[in-house]
């Protein structure tokens, strides 16, 4: 394993879940852009370190990458180890900022033969994967998606995963400007709020989304609205789905992450366990009338879920996630964002139309 | 908790269908004390709520009974009944599934002290009503929006962003100004409950509303930072908590006020509008 991106995810997340696989995987390089936090997290591990991708990437004890950077270099690092010769890669979501760079991401993986994992978890969790084995027809009678999250900010978590090295302090508040400038910057805030939210933690569910939503690209975002201190309220249909996304990262100790897919005789809910720590897999329940089908929960979570997909791949065996539906994941989570962020542009026009 | 020994049951009557949905033998039959099945001249009547069900009211209250029970009401203007109600000194009670609960009667502290507590301090209601598939829209908003009332919450701006036989989604907002979510969802896997969640800054309440088609207690959670805390527990439904108020309007001459905040219901249902979209 070399992993680029040396920051709390690397830290807090997957090395402690690769703590758990040792019979199957081995860290053997680390990256980080400060070399300080790339060697002190090496050291962890017994691996080498370094602040370039390139050396990373000639390694030639590294046979599988994890690119675990800000987004926007996800897609030239899973291109460049792709070309690298690797055995497989896994990226954080998301996977690429924009479709072109998504069909380039899939084509030279195609070409190089390189499977390419996207870190979207829940995809990857025991609990979820049971419910896929049992939930049967299901998918053919949804009409109504909900997606909710409210978690408590993630440090609080990554610090019962391990000790963060190099944490990034909260940005400071902005000082105040003329009441236009306010307005202006209001509107650009909800925007990056909510794009943020989309990209950086409904896309966690998106996946999950796009099973029950066959006119994914029929997306059209009805409501968008942030949550104080952070989080949205975003309604949604794709096709003839409803779907309704809620989310709150606010000062609470109580995590609840619920996913419920819900058709005329049938339903799937599932909670899933928080991310950082190791609290196994979501449980999900079926309902139908008068019967409830509880599956879970089971001892690993989506990320160790991940890895272990990864491990199989590198070793040659089990089938690799199918680049369409991973552009189509892409795809799906960009329209909504776009969407939404023009949600905040129509509602300001409209209260400027109001005032006129 | 000892009943009192009283001169004798009001005899009650009830119309099929209010029978039907309102369970009204089986309750009645909860409280043999207070009631009892009457014959040709009821003291009290159940009607059910359905379409000209003020009229049929109104026309209870002309006939000289000493109370009616509406079982679900739909949403129609109650003016002229309560006007006629008092008059004649009548008791008129409403039987809603989730807001007749009685955890959320007034007497009740505890569920309202957690959410008053918790909307003092609010980024987010999430709230959602469950109804079995060909639940007409509309008549499940009437008893959703009934029971987020019932919790003591107060929405402004309300409009709807989708709906359709499936459901809809309602959005509206807290006196804060944070943002309020209602979803009505349709699906026989789940039962008839209603959910209204209050997040803080710093946690949460939650109120879960049963079905009233049985004794199913209403659930209240409060989580703050101090830690987490679950109300006592009422196995008493909607239906039967409704003909206990009954009784005790009809005994004390107090009029409840179902009347006057079902005319606060039905005139926010009455500003709501469809979303551009």
């Amino acid at each position: 394993m070399g992993i680029l991106g040396a920051g709390p995810v690397t830290q807090a997340i997957h090395l402690p879940s690769l703590a758990r696989l040792r019979d199957i995987l081995e860290v053997r390089h680390i990256m980080d852009v400060d070399p300080a936090v790339a060697e002190s997290v090496a050291a962890r591990v017994g691996a080498r370190f370094s602040s370039s991708m390139e050396e990373l990437l000639a390694d030639p004890a590294v046979e599988i990458v994890a690119i675990c950077s800000p987004h926007q270099f996800h897609a030239t690092q899973v291109i460049a180890a792709c070309r690298a010769g690797k055995k497989a890669v896994l990226c954080e979501k998301p996977f690429a900022m924009n479709g072109e760079e998504a069909a380039a991401i899939a084509a030279v993986s195609a070409e190089t033969g390189v499977p390419i994992v996207v870190g979207a978890m829940h995809t990857f969790d025991p609990g979820w994967l049971a419910a896929e084995s049992a939930w049967g027809t299901l998918p053919d009678q949804v009409h109504t998606i909900r997606s909710s999250i409210v978690l408590p900010p993630n440090p609080r978590f990554e610090d019962f995963a391990t000790e963060i090295v190099g944490r990034t302090p909260p940005p400071a508040a902005a000082a105040a400007g003329t009441p236009a400038d306010d307005a202006a910057a209001d509107i650009a805030a909800a925007k990056a709020t909510l794009t943020g939210g989309i990209m950086g933690l409904a896309i966690h569910d998106l996946p999950l989304v796009r099973r029950f939503a066959p006119d994914f690209r029929a997306v059209e975002v009805l409501h968008a609205q942030t949550v104080q201190p952070f989080g949205y309220v975003i309604s949604l249909r794709a096709g003839a789905v409803a779907i309704e996304l809620r989310a709150a990262m606010n000062g609470t100790w109580e995590p609840s992450w619920t996913f419920e897919a819900i058709g005329d005789d049938a339903t799937l809910s599932i909670d899933f366990t928080p991310s950082y720590v190791q609290a196994g897999s979501a449980t999900a329940r079926i309902r139908t009338a008068g019967s409830t089908t509880v599956l879970g929960p089971y001892g690993h979570n989506g990320y160790e879920g991940e890895w272990r997909k990864l491990a199989e791949l590198a070793r040659g065996t089990g089938a690799a996630p199918d680049p369409d539906t991973l552009i189509h994941d892409l795809e799906f989570a960009l329209a909504i964002a776009d969407a939404a962020a023009a949600c905040v542009d129509a509602g300001a026009a409209a209260y400027e139309e109001a005032r006129a | 908790m000892t009943t009192p020994l009283r001169t004798r049951p009001l005899g009650v009557q009830a119309a099929p269908v209010a029978e039907q949905t309102g369970a009204v033998g089986a309750v009645v039959a909860s409280l043999p004390v207070s009631f009892a099945p009457a014959g040709s001249r009821p003291d009290v009547v159940a009607l059910a709520g359905t379409a000209g069900w003020t009229d049929a009211a109104t026309d209870a209250v002309s006939r000289g009974v000493r109370g009616v029970v509406v079982i679900d009401p739909v949403a129609e203007d109650p003016s002229a009944l309560a006007a006629a109600a008092a008059e004649a000194g009548t008791a008129v009670v409403l039987d809603q599934a989730w807001a007749g609960n009685p955890v959320l009667e007034d007497s009740v502290g505890a569920a309202r002290t957690a959410v008053a507590e918790a909307l003092a301090d609010a980024v987010l209601l999430d709230s959602v009503a469950w109804g079995r598939p060909g639940t007409d829209p509309e008549v499940l908003l009437t008893r959703h929006l009934a029971a987020v009332l019932a919790c003591g919450v107060e929405l402004a701006g309300l409009r709807v962003i989708q709906r359709n036989a499936n459901g809809y989604t309602v959005i509206g907002s807290l006196p804060g100004g944070a943002p309020a979510a209602l979803q009505g969802i349709t699906s026989s896997s789940v039962p008839a409950t209603a959910t209204v969640s209050v997040l803080t800054f710093t946690g949460r309440a939650d109120i879960t509303l049963p079905d009233s088609s049985a004794g199913w207690p209403a659930e209240i959670r409060s989580v703050t930072s101090a830690g987490a805390t679950a109300f006592p527990t009422i196995y008493e439904s909607a239906h039967r908590h409704s003909w206990r108020r009954l009784r005790a309007a009809v005994d004390s001459g107090t009029p409840a006020a179902d009347l006057e905040r079902f005319a606060a219901l039905t005139a926010l249902l009455g500003q709501l509008h469809d979303s551009p979209h």
